[in-house]
């Protein structure tokens, strides 16, 4: 009798640390393909320009901004440093903005309002705060880095014809930019292409979806997506337009010098 | 007519030097409309703003440089109906080298690290506007300049040469009452000397240079200044009468700004050197004065952003300067503080906007209440509400001097 307990014991062990296994490598799978996806989707080439149509759509009216942006990927993964020169509407016409994006620490923000020639650093310790006033988030714009979610491989899928990955994730922090995330990852491109937020009710909140994928330079690009926020029934639309890969940009652009007199030969 | 020459000048250099070149025009149509709230305010009229102001923005850039262009034309109705034009911009940007920019013509012209509070910034300010709603591009007042920039690898040294002294533009009795020296009280319309600008003649020039270092976190600055005190400080004496004038002034000052405890942290002093009057001694030109300045601002929730600063003035050689004061009238403490805080929030996504700007002086006891409303009704029109408050013990001290400018505006712009 002994035996067989310890037998069944032994049983119980051995699939209880082969399930753990199991899961440890589902859990290592569902991280490294966020990971393989955050770079896919911030961090493509080394460098980028992109012209950025955004609208902001509810049911009373739209909203349009218009803007150049040049990133710059000091390391893979790591830094970043962005460059956004507005053009519409006219308020906010010839206005710059700067971020120096380091995902161990705050970022760095400053803006140049030319009218005034003032430029100010602005203090945002906040990454869930709206950018321009859009559905996306500063966080949305420049990266979650895959660290700060346990991520979980629930299974696959088709959207759009396409197999997907889908992954659940969960910050490891107390987070109120959402408690929980349903991630749509495409398996050849590793781009996002429908993400869905939660809030700690566990009610919707936010849709993200890459409305078009196209190969720009080689590197498979979202060129159309689009945030949906439930909750304010609005959706902010970001059409990217003559996106540009590694155009050598240097890091002397991302300066209180150029803040002050926009790099003419990335923004037309 | 000077002015148009200088446009022609620059917009026939911008043209000559472009391979590509880009053309934008842009601009706003906006109504302001203000009314005072004290009815004892001895002014001319009832209305301390009643404008429609059309501005027009070109932009033109090539290979070569840039060139852009700002003008204002407007209709005055608050008191007798009035049509006016001013050229507030009108500058051609271009490099030399690789290290230098320069950027020449009629412009606006910022630096310093304060937040309405200004130290190193000798730049013309436009109080007139400042107080009556006007948007805060029009706190700042055009100086037609020459600004040198060059970046090396030690640090930025950026050098202003204004070759006609700019003065700040004060108010004058007809829209705002302010304190005269000279009648010993808050007066209206009818009391205005119009300071007589220094000869135009070279030493008679402004310049203003600086000198900017990242050191580590922090972004430090060295500034000097040769020119003039930009309010009408000092005074003449003839044998009929006393006229103000722009006494001479020397700035010596530093500054460093950078981040630091989930905010922004800044710091700024200068000395400020009245050159007619170096011992103090003389009573109708200022003392020398040494300021000081801290401020710190915060997101302190989702879209709220608060700020404080405190400023420290003191003046210098005070002994002399008690001694010479009329008796019966306030006289300011040898150290003036200042307490400055701004708290602005954004709801709607952005679309509306809510600030309220504070000047508080707990030595002169006077404060300035700044508050505004404003909401993006569409990407073209924005409606905005506010109000200037301001109270004192004193008639004669910096903000007691306006309190009974209290005014409350609406403003409608129309951008395309």
């Amino acid at each position: 009798m002994n035996y067989v307990k310890s037998l069944k014991y032994l049983m119980i062990l051995t699939l209880v640390s082969v399930a753990g296994i199991g899961l440890s490598v589902l859990a290592e799978d569902a991280t490294g393909i966020m990971m393989k996806s955050h770079l896919a989707y911030y961090y493509a080439g080394d460098d980028g320009v992109a012209d950025v149509t955004m609208t902001i759509a509810d049911a009373k009216r739209e909203r349009v901004k218009q803007f150049t942006m040049i990133r710059m990927d000091i390391e893979e993964g790591g830094m970043q440093k962005y460059y956004t020169y507005f053009k519409k509407p006219s308020d906010i016409a010839r206005l710059t903005f700067m971020v120096h994006k380091d995902p161990k620490e705050t970022d760095a923000r400053w803006i140049y309002v030319p009218s005034v020639d003032l430029i100010k650093p602005i203090s945002g310790d906040d990454k869930n705060s709206s950018f321009v006033g859009s559905d996306f988030s500063y966080e949305d714009v420049s990266g979650r880095h895959w660290n700060e979610d346990t991520h979980t491989l629930k299974g696959d899928s088709i959207w759009n014809d396409s197999p997907v990955f889908i992954i659940e994730s969960i910050p490891n922090e107390a987070y109120k930019g959402f408690a929980r995330k349903t991630s749509y990852i495409d398996k050849t491109s590793y781009l996002p292409v429908l993400e869905v937020y939660y809030n700690k009710k566990d009610k919707m909140t936010r849709i993200f979806r890459a409305d078009k994928i196209e190969t720009i330079d080689g590197f498979p690009t979202v060129t159309i997506r689009s945030m949906e926020n439930l909750k304010k029934k609005r959706t902010t639309t970001v059409d990217f337009s003559s996106i540009r890969y590694n155009q050598k940009v240097t890091e002397k652009i991302f300066t209180e010098r150029f803040l002050k007199t926009p790099p003419r030969q990335y923004i037309k | 007519m000077k002015n148009a020459g200088i446009i022609l000048t620059l917009i026939l250099m911008a043209g000559s030097t472009n391979l590509s070149a880009e053309t934008y025009l842009d601009g706003f149509l906006q109504g302001l409309w203000g009314g005072r709230l004290d009815g004892k305010n001895p002014t001319a009229t009832e209305y301390t703003v009643a404008e429609t102001r059309l501005q027009m923005r070109l932009q033109h850039y090539g290979d070569g440089g840039e060139f852009f262009g700002r003008i204002d034309f407007t209709h005055d109705a608050a008191d007798s109906v009035d049509y006016d034009w001013e050229l507030r911009e009108a500058y051609m940007k271009f490099s030399l080298g690789s290290k230098l920019d320069l950027k020449v013509g009629r412009q606006i012209l910022t630096w310093g690290t304060g937040d309405l509070v200004f130290i190193n910034d000798v730049f013309a300010k436009d109080y007139q506007s400042f107080f009556v709603g006007r948007d805060d591009q029009y706190l700042k007042a055009p100086q037609t300049a020459i600004r040198a920039e060059y970046y090396a690898g030690l640090g930025a040294f950026s050098a202003v040469w204004t070759p006609r002294f700019e003065p700040n533009r004060l108010p004058t009795g007809r829209k705002l009452s302010y304190y005269s020296p000279m009648e010993g009280s808050i007066v209206g319309e009818g009391f205005y000397l119009d300071p007589p600008t220094p000869e135009a003649k070279f030493e008679n020039s402004e310049l203003a240079t600086r000198f900017s270092r990242q050191v580590g976190n922090f972004n430090t600055s060295l500034y000097f200044y040769r020119g003039f005190y930009k309010n009408p400080l000092g005074a003449v004496m003839d044998v009929f009468s006393i006229m103000p004038v722009y006494p001479r002034l020397n700035v010596y000052g530093a500054s460093l700004r950078g981040t630091m405890m989930g905010g922004i942290l800044w710091l700024e002093g200068g000395y400020f050197e009245s050159r007619d009057d170096r011992d103090g001694d003389d009573p109708l030109m200022p003392n020398s004065s040494i300021n000081g300045l801290v401020g710190f601002e915060r997101q302190v929730a989702t879209d709220l952003t608060a700020n404080l600063q405190w400023q420290v003035d003191h003046m210098l050689d005070y002994d002399i300067f008690e001694s010479q004061q009329m008796p019966g009238i306030y006289v300011r403490d040898e150290t003036r503080h200042l307490l400055t805080s701004r708290i602005t929030k954004l709801l709607n996504s952005e679309l509306v906007r809510l600030s309220v700007f504070v000047f508080y002086s707990p030595t002169d006891e006077d404060a300035y209440v700044r508050l505004a409303s404003s909401y993006k009704y569409t990407d073209e029109i924005t409606i905005e509400v506010g109000g200037n408050i301001f109270t004192g013990k004193y008639d004669n001290t910096e903000f007691g001097q306006f309190q009974k400018n209290d005014n409350g505006y609406l403003k409608l712009t129309y951008g395309f």
